[in-house]
């Protein structure tokens, strides 16, 4: 970890320009892509000579490639799709950076309507649903590795239901969720927002239950880009993190300023999808489709006075935990080591002391998840198998102590 | 197979030259009229390297070279008979991609030929880069006008007024250098 703190200097002596005029930055049609394409179109890279290209991409896999090609410098990234080209999970594995997080919350768990009207509307319902039908059903998730797989097999595994053997799991790009729930195609997904809003909205189906249900201010997109972009190119990357910090801190800075960044997603470049779809998950206002309204104080949020942006190594050992406990990784990697070495702490505590954000003084976090355990990072491996649910696939378990 | 355009107004050295690049299996557009055209055929042919004689067009055809690089961006190979540093440096300082001295032998094109292309490559690559520079350099000369322009008439602070023209932008799906140029020529017309 780099503990220098004169990055501000270096800039006033104009040092620490950035190594490239441009940057072309991929991102998913979301909301939670809102801080880049905010910080991309209205300016913030500007004062650091960066310009920004935004690219939208029409899918995860699609997004990994170009960012492991090197086609893109940086990407809005699934904090599981980073840790699973770093791996070598799904292909030839690479050494990535997480720069910086981008949101926290703001994703779900969505059923169709036809659930619903078989009397699918809780937990409990599903359960009884999964276990005593033999019918399977089929959920869509976005990425083979990625937050959505992860998020909805921690909820079903949360209620008793084992996501690998009691349904069938499919993946499918967020923009194309609505119209695959719309043809029957799939009973339910998870996916970020507008998408599940999206469906609600449209008469499609109903939320189940929120990310942040799973975990109250769970990490979810990141800034990430390959290792080897970082060491070449570290003023660009810093110049990046600090632009993209000033449009989250903007970004939250009042609720205009939240609606606005509404409007402006919801243009057809962007995500693509009416602004009253995109405006009140945003504005913490829910509504579940089965007639419940609540203010969400979990909401999806972009800065957080930096809580959401710090890259907690915490937060990216919690992917490999997953992994291993469904059986991705067959055995425990070097949590902490891994963590260290692709969660770019250095960079982000220069960025983020130059504007003057605080960074926490411990990489790691605390949270107690929907099943009530604990995790704080310190002990990973024994997280991993501490699950009454899961797909370990090495004999060495020890007691599960759900 | 890499489509040259071959450029000469000696007729001798074009008769070589042409012969040597067919026979290296390169397909090759003669063209023997006067360089005065250039841009325009290079328009109109779109080939992958131009391969022009330094010799006897002089200056004014490296002059017509920088043209044709900056408007239709081409690899440009230059040779000659005789060598000159001089000549060599001045054309390279032009765009020219790769130079290729003395006599030239079918097989030692293809390399040439690939360094060329690849030298072009990275230049475009720097080119993009300083255009994407001075643009923006440019942008934050406008939004910085727009902006002392808002803080006039809102009388507000700079901070307020950036604060301003982004809700504006966002709103109206626009990026902050279009809302940049609102400002101002509504600021032009009521004088």
């Amino acid at each position: 970890m780099n503990d220098s703190l004169t990055p501000s200097l270096a800039w006033v002596n104009g040092s620490d320009a950035p190594e490239l005029a441009s940057v072309d930055l991929g991102f998913m049609a979301l909301t939670d892509s809102a801080s880049l394409i905010v910080a991309a179109t209205q300016g913030f890279a500007q004062p650091y000579g960066l310009h920004i290209n935004l690219h939208r991409q029409s899918s995860w896999a699609n997004l990994r490639d170009k960012l492991v090609s090197g086609e893109l410098h940086a990407a809005h990234s699934l904090y599981g799709l980073v840790y699973a080209v770093q791996l070598g999970l799904a292909g030839p594995a690479k050494h990535m950076a997480v720069l910086m997080g981008l949101n926290q919350n703001g994703q779900s768990i969505n059923l169709s309507r036809a659930l619903q009207y078989a009397g699918v509307t809780t937990p409990d319902a599903l359960d009884r649903r999964t276990h005593q039908s033999d019918s399977k059903l089929t959920f869509a998730q976005t990425f083979p590795t990625g937050n959505h797989a992860l998020w909805l097999y921690y909820w079903l595994a949360s209620q008793g239901i084992h996501p690998l053997r009691d349904v069938d799991s499919v993946v499918v790009p967020p923009p194309q969720m609505v119209e695959h729930l719309q043809a029957g195609r799939i009973d339910g997904f998870c996916v970020g927002e507008p998408w599940g809003a999206s469906a609600v909205q449209q008469n499609l189906g109903f939320t189940l239950a929120t990310s942040q249900a799973i975990w109250p201010d769970h990490p979810e997109k990141v800034l990430a880009c390959s290792a080897e972009f970082a060491e070449q190119y570290p003023n660009t990357a810093r110049a990046l993190v600090m632009a993209v910090l000033e449009a989250s801190r903007f970004i939250e800075e009042s609720a205009d300023n939240r609606r606005s960044t509404a409007q402006l997603l919801s243009a057809a470049e962007y995500v693509n999808a009416p602004v009253g779809a995109i405006e009140s998950r945003l504005l913490g206002e829910y509504d579940d489709g089965l007639g419940n309204r609540w203010h969400d104080h979990h909401a999806i949020r972009f800065h957080g006075d930096g809580q959401v942006n710090m890259p907690w190594l915490s937060d990216g050992m919690w992917f490999m935990t997953q992994f291993r406990r469904w059986g991705l990784l067959r055995e425990d990697p070097d949590y902490l080591g891994v963590a260290r070495s692709v969660q770019q702490l250095g960079l982000y505590r220069e960025a983020a002391e130059a504007l003057g954000i605080a960074v926490p003084p411990s990489p790691m976090r605390s949270s107690q998840l929907i099943d009530g355990k604990i995790w704080d990072g310190s002990d990973p491996a024994r997280y991993a198998r501490s699950f009454k649910l899961h797909a370990l696939s090495d004999a060495t378990l020890v007691h599960a102590d759900r | 197979m890499l489509r040259i355009l071959l450029i000469n107004d000696t007729p001798k050295k074009v008769g070589r030259l042409k012969a040597a690049l067919t026979e290296a299996g390169f397909e090759v557009i003669d063209e023997s009229g006067l360089i005065i055209d250039l841009p325009a055929r290079v328009q109109a042919v779109r080939p992958d390297v131009i391969l022009i004689d330094t010799e006897s067009p002089g200056r004014d055809v490296l002059e017509q070279v920088v043209l044709v690089t900056r408007d239709l961006p081409r690899p440009i190979v230059m040779f000659t008979d005789e060598h000159d540093p001089g000549v060599m440096r001045q054309a390279i300082k032009s765009g020219v991609s790769a130079y290729i001295v003395e006599g030239i032998h079918a097989q030692r094109l293809q390399p040439i030929l690939d360094v060329a292309m690849a030298r072009f490559e990275s230049d475009q690559d720097l080119r993009a880069q300083l255009h994407a520079r001075d643009q923006q350099l440019a942008e934050r000369k406008r939004i910085e006008t727009a902006k002392g322009l808002l803080m006039k008439m809102k009388q507000c602070n700079e901070e307020e007024a950036y604060t301003l023209m982004r809700r504006q932008a966002m709103s109206r799906q626009q990026k902050l250098i279009q809302v940049a140029e609102q400002i101002i020529a509504m600021s032009e017309l009521l004088g």
